[in-house]
């Protein structure tokens, strides 16, 4: 199971007014788990109020950097991209898990390849360490980034990508899209959907040069160019994903608990929410996990393994008490917040609520 | 560009997932369910087809059985990785249960899995002997080239990634095996054989595809897990393995 190692923050930067840039180092022990590759990402992880938050951001320094970096933008309500952007200092600790995701394509140095990046606000941070990486290490590929975002003074990395566009000249350019400030050309106004990215083909990008797309932005963003692109032919696999993230799980609350002490041997009334619908049934409290008790009630609940490994079955309590007997899968902030494997969960009150749907 | 919508839509309308962090719970199990029927799949097959070595007749299809031995193996590695990205311990699954254990030969299974097993049926049927290897292989690797359709296209990105690597080299596993074929062929009592084994293999394969009317697949399908029916992937299974199996006379 992936463990969370400390960083300490060596630079904050502010980007623009509500985004940051934290450098980071490892221990010197940690060095090796925290080499990455080009556009993956870190998942953080702290404490607020005695909830455990994760969150993930990508990594948005290239391979020759020599360190870690990462954007965080301050999401309205968010605690931790608050935290981070206004009390976040040199000197402290964050902990971190060892770089994760696949949202790159392996360099090669010899190959001249045409790359064409997407990105929706913070979404450029992970295709900026895409950009940097293959400009350096591919020295004949070239890459075109279509960047997306409400108004000027919200560009993070504008600066950079200036440079960029200096030290590599004719091997890399930028589209500025901006939502709400007009521009000389009116194609770069608004947001990117599937008519703006039609006009984008017929104009400025040549769909059939195009080795490689990465995009990385909100959901309908996302949709409207891989629409797009799979219109002008791209296939599956010529497509690279990144969700940024707008609904990161949400806070890993942790659940009001009922201990009504009951009399062993006892039945429980199980409820059992599966894809919205709900059932109530009596279920034995020994011998009978929620699991079993489900399918036997007709629900298609999944598991897999049976045996508290692969956490296929993993479900919510929501209200009463169940035991696990065994459990490899979840962790103990999952466990906090009223995860249980099904298949390894007993009741132990009267009454239990279990959802599989949250 | 903050405008978001809600994952479900995204993914009604053919959004793609990219990390564990944005699966939605549901999504998540059925995910991880498809995940573990494969692995569980590649490593009984893989452990199956080891014994199938030492049936192999010559070095030639010592070497194709063995590779097919090694690579379904690391299929289900890479698989599985993805798989311990949501937590699951790899350690502990890759020994959850013993691949290499068969049911007697003239057991009946249907389509149903055994206990927290998620192999398909299929692969709980011991191998015979050299012929029988070939032409399960041959059946079962076209089957696996069709649910490959599927599964090169599922909504997790990371997985999809996965399984466009995998399909070329389990394409070529079923290549190997209509070669063997072709060499079990090449004489009356090899396809008298051969037809025996296919009497056999056949009804078992064809279970793999599943349940006809399976109440799942609307909610697989919504998800972008799944495309197309059971009833459609087992219909291009039957045609592709006609068309293949003519051409050996069978």
């Amino acid at each position: 199971m992936a463990r969370f190692h400390p960083l300490k923050v060596t630079e904050v930067r502010r980007e623009t007014r509500d985004a940051v840039v934290l450098t980071l180092a490892p221990r010197d022990e940690d060095r090796a788990l925290f080499d990455f590759t080009q556009g993956q990402y870190l998942t953080f992880r702290r404490d607020f109020d005695g909830e455990e938050l994760r969150r993930s951001y990508s990594i948005c320094a290239g391979l020759d950097e020599g360190c870690l970096k990462v954007g965080i933008k301050r999401v309205d309500g968010g605690a931790f991209s608050t935290w981070a952007n206004e009390n976040l200092a040199p000197g402290d600790e964050i902990e971190a898990m060892p770089p994760m995701g696949r949202f790159f394509t392996p360099i090669e140095e010899a190959s001249a390849k045409q790359y064409l990046g997407f990105a929706g606000g913070s979404g450029i941070t992970p295709v900026l360490s895409i950009i940097k990486t293959v400009l350096a290490r591919e020295p004949r590929s070239q890459f075109t980034l279509v960047y997306a975002n409400r108004q000027i003074n919200t560009i993070m990395f504008r600066e950079e990508l200036d440079d960029l566009k200096n030290e590599y000249l004719g091997r890399f350019s930028v589209i500025h899209v901006l939502e709400q400030e007009g521009q000389e050309i009116d194609l770069f106004t608004g947001r990117i959907d599937a008519e703006k990215m039609t006009a984008l083909f017929q104009h400025w990008l040549d769909a059939d040069s195009i080795d490689t797309a990465f995009i990385c932005g909100p959901e309908p963003m996302m949709l409207a160019i891989a629409g797009s692109l799979k219109e002008h032919s791209l296939t599956d696999a010529q497509i690279k994903f990144e969700l940024f993230a707008s609904s990161q799980p949400g806070k890993a609350k942790t659940r009001a608990v009922s201990r009504d002490a009951i009399a062993p041997g006892a039945g429980t009334a199980a409820t059992v929410t599966l894809d919205g619908a709900t059932r109530s049934f009596e279920m034995a409290r020994q011998g009978e996990t929620i699991l079993d008790a489900a399918i036997a009630n007709n629900m298609d609940a999944p598991y897999s393994c049976k045996a508290g490994v692969c956490s296929t079955c993993r479900c919510k309590v929501v209200e009463g008490e169940v035991e696990m007997a065994i459990n490899h899968a979840l962790e103990d902030y999952e466990v906090r917040a009223g995860y249980v494997l099904s298949c390894q969960a007993y009741p132990v009150s009267h009454r239990v609520v279990v959802t599989y749907d949250e | 560009m903050s405008e978001t919508m809600n994952i479900e839509d995204y993914l009604a309308q053919g959004g793609v997932l990219s990390a564990p962090g944005n699966v939605p719970a549901r999504y998540r199990g059925e995910l991880l369910r498809l995940m573990a029927s494969f692995v569980d799949s590649e490593l009984a097959a893989s452990a199956g087809f080891a014994d199938a070595i030492n049936f192999a007749p010559g070095i030639k299809e010592r070497i194709a059985a063995s590779r097919i031995t090694l690579e379904k193996a690391d299929h289900a590695g890479r698989v599985l990785a993805v798989m311990g990205e949501f937590g699951t311990d790899m350690a502990r699954y890759e020994a959850q249960h013993d691949w290499a254990a068969r049911v007697a030969r003239n057991a009946d299974l249907g389509t149903a899995r055994i206990g927290g097993d998620m192999r398909l049926s299929v692969l709980h049927y011991p191998i015979t002997g050299w012929t029988d290897a070939v032409v399960l292989n041959v059946l079962q690797g076209l089957a696996t080239g069709v649910q490959m359709t599927e599964l090169t296209r599922v909504s997790y990105g990371p997985l999809a990634d996965v399984f466009r690597e995998i399909a070329p080299r389990e394409a070529r596993h079923a290549e190997l095996g209509l070669e063997g074929l072709a060499q079990i062929t090449a004489t009356a009592e090899g396809r008298e054989a051969a037809r025996a084994a296919l009497a056999y293999w056949r009804p078992r394969v064809e279970a793999g595809f599943g349940s006809l009317a399976s109440a799942r697949f609307d909610t697989l399908a919504r998800f972008g897990l799944r495309h197309q029916t059971n009833q459609a992937l087992l219909a291009r299974w039957q045609d592709v393995a006609n068309e293949k199996l003519a051409a050996f006379g069978l």
